[in-house]
């Protein structure tokens, strides 16, 4: 092994004009740094940066190294400042140092994050900066934009959800086989029902291995803290397990014992249908809370898939001994139900009660 | 079965009483019948009473088991009587379009008992033919 001497010497000669980024640093920077002494040290850290790694930097690309380098900077102080407010109520009783383990993860997760921000268009980063950073108001930042408080809480929200997923991916190291992944794996974040319909989400997570395999990790968007349970289902006893795990979830929730046996019944005969007819599968329990709160049931599936899916949500079908109440019986005790199924693909049937009473 | 009994079968007189005392998987389900059933021949039971107090779902599977289990006990010379379903339970179970199932139900052990004793004096329904 040889000592990298020149790779780090201060006398290498930039193949870039540092002069001639920093115009182009100052308005990245600028444009999402409110304050104006924060934002030239931030300018002078990313060429500072860039004049370290001068060797590795094509000069046709410095331009755009730069960018990166001053978003991702931007996003480490993000993150640090969150971390700073998520934990500021601690910080009397901080009785532990960081381990090396705990700084390590966290430089880390930072980069992860700085990745996932430089996937934003420019006015959607500026826009989650300045509400997550700064804590401007929506109204202000509507203001700004001109829109109103409403349309950027929504549009916030869906950044937030496609935040959530670029972070995933790029932890993941997963590059989406398909164009029409990213659409539904936002849709899946944002749990919204209509656009998951809209977007065919399940149909395309019976075709997508890739997207199936995240599916189950995006679930639980907006979960309460009492969080989210995924069981497999492989043998008998997962049967009752999934079962019982559901009747705590909902009971923690607040569900009255008639609907904790409902929900029982239903989640009971969704995994025996994956038991008899895929052999294995997993299901997902979330709470949910979108104004009100609900209890949402996903069961997934790599099977056969059902061929007649509108015979088989009738009463009375059945391809194997029971009553046939499988999936009909399902559909009556839950307040929403949906299936969606591919021939040699899958099943996935998503399920959710709602709590009355919780407008 | 290992562990503690998940089921426990009692003779009474003529009558067997079957508990069911915990959630039993689908494979339970039916090691559970096939124990009953020999029993009922064992014991030369008239009357089988099967307790399902402490169950807190009877989806389509576990009544069409009963369902089952009360048709097999008919073919060996006894009737059956599900006793204990709890209020939860059969909301859920007419939600869950259960047609009426095919086995006599009675409120509790003691119900069960006096409907099988009132009736032991006439024969069993399935004997008649």
């Amino acid at each position: 092994m040889t000592e990298a001497g020149a790779t780090d010497s201060p006398e290498a000669v930039p193949g870039f004009d540092p002069e001639a980024l920093l115009p182009v640093l100052r308005r990245v920077i600028g444009a999402r740094v409110a304050s104006r002494p924060d934002a030239e040290d931030l300018v002078q850290e990313a060429l500072a940066r860039m004049l370290k790694a001068s060797d590795r930097i094509d000069p046709q690309t410095a331009e755009a190294y730069a960018i990166t380098t001053a978003r991702n900077l931007i996003a480490t102080r993000w993150r640090d400042e969150m971390r700073f407010r998520e934990r500021r109520h601690q910080l009397v009783e901080v009785d532990h140092a960081p381990t090396p383990e705990d700084s390590a993860v966290d430089a880390e997760d930072g980069r992860l994050m700085a990745e996932a921000l430089s996937r934003f268009s420019d006015e959607d980063r500026a826009l989650l900066l300045a509400h997550e950073v700064d804590g401007v108001p929506n109204a202000e930042l509507a203001d700004r934009i001109g829109s109103t408080a409403g349309a950027v809480g929504a549009r916030l929200h869906r950044l937030r959800m496609r935040m959530r997923v670029e972070y995933l991916l790029i932890a993941e190291g997963i590059d989406p086989p398909t164009t029409r992944c990213r659409s539904v794996l936002y849709a899946l974040a944002s749990n919204d029902r209509r656009r998951r319909r809209e977007s065919d989400v399940e149909g395309h997570l019976l075709e997508c291995d890739t997207c199936y395999a995240l599916s189950t990790r995006l679930q639980p968007h907006e979960t309460t803290d009492d969080g989210t349970v995924r069981l497999a289902i492989e043998r008998d006893a997962d049967l009752v397990q999934a079962r019982q795990a559901a009747r705590e979830l909902a009971a923690h929730l607040g569900f009255a014992k008639v609907e904790l046996t409902v929900i029982a019944t239903a989640v009971s005969e969704m995994a025996r249908n994956v038991l008899k007819f895929a052999g294995s599968g997993t299901i997902t329990l979330s709470a949910l809370e979108q104004g009100r709160r609900g209890f949402r049931v996903v069961v997934a599936d790599r099977g056969p898939g059902i061929p007649d899916l509108e015979a088989a949500v009738r009463d009375g079908y059945s391809t194997y001994r029971g009553l046939g109440l499988g999936l009909g019986g399902a559909r009556r005790l839950m307040d929403e139900f949906d299936v969606v199924s591919r021939p040699g693909r899958g099943t996935i049937v998503t399920m959710t009660k709602w709590l009355e009473g919780n407008p | 079965m290992d562990g503690p009994a998940l089921v426990s079968i009692l003779r009474q007189g003529d009558t067997l009483v079957a508990s069911v005392h915990t959630a039993l998987d689908d494979s339970q389900m039916l090691r559970f019948q096939r124990d009953l059933v020999e029993q009922i021949g064992a014991q030369r039971a008239r009357g089988v009473i099967i307790d399902v107090a402490a169950l807190d779902v009877l989806d389509s599977f576990a009544t069409s088991t009963l369902c089952d289990i009360a048709e097999m006990a008919r073919l060996r010379g006894a009737r059956t009587v599900v006793v204990g379903i709890q209020p939860a339970v059969a909301f859920t179970m007419v939600r869950l379009g259960m047609a009426t199932p095919q086995f006599e139900v009675a409120l509790d052990l003691d119900d069960g008992l006096e409907m099988l004793s009132a009736d032991s004096a006439s024969p069993a329904p399935g004997r008649r033919g």
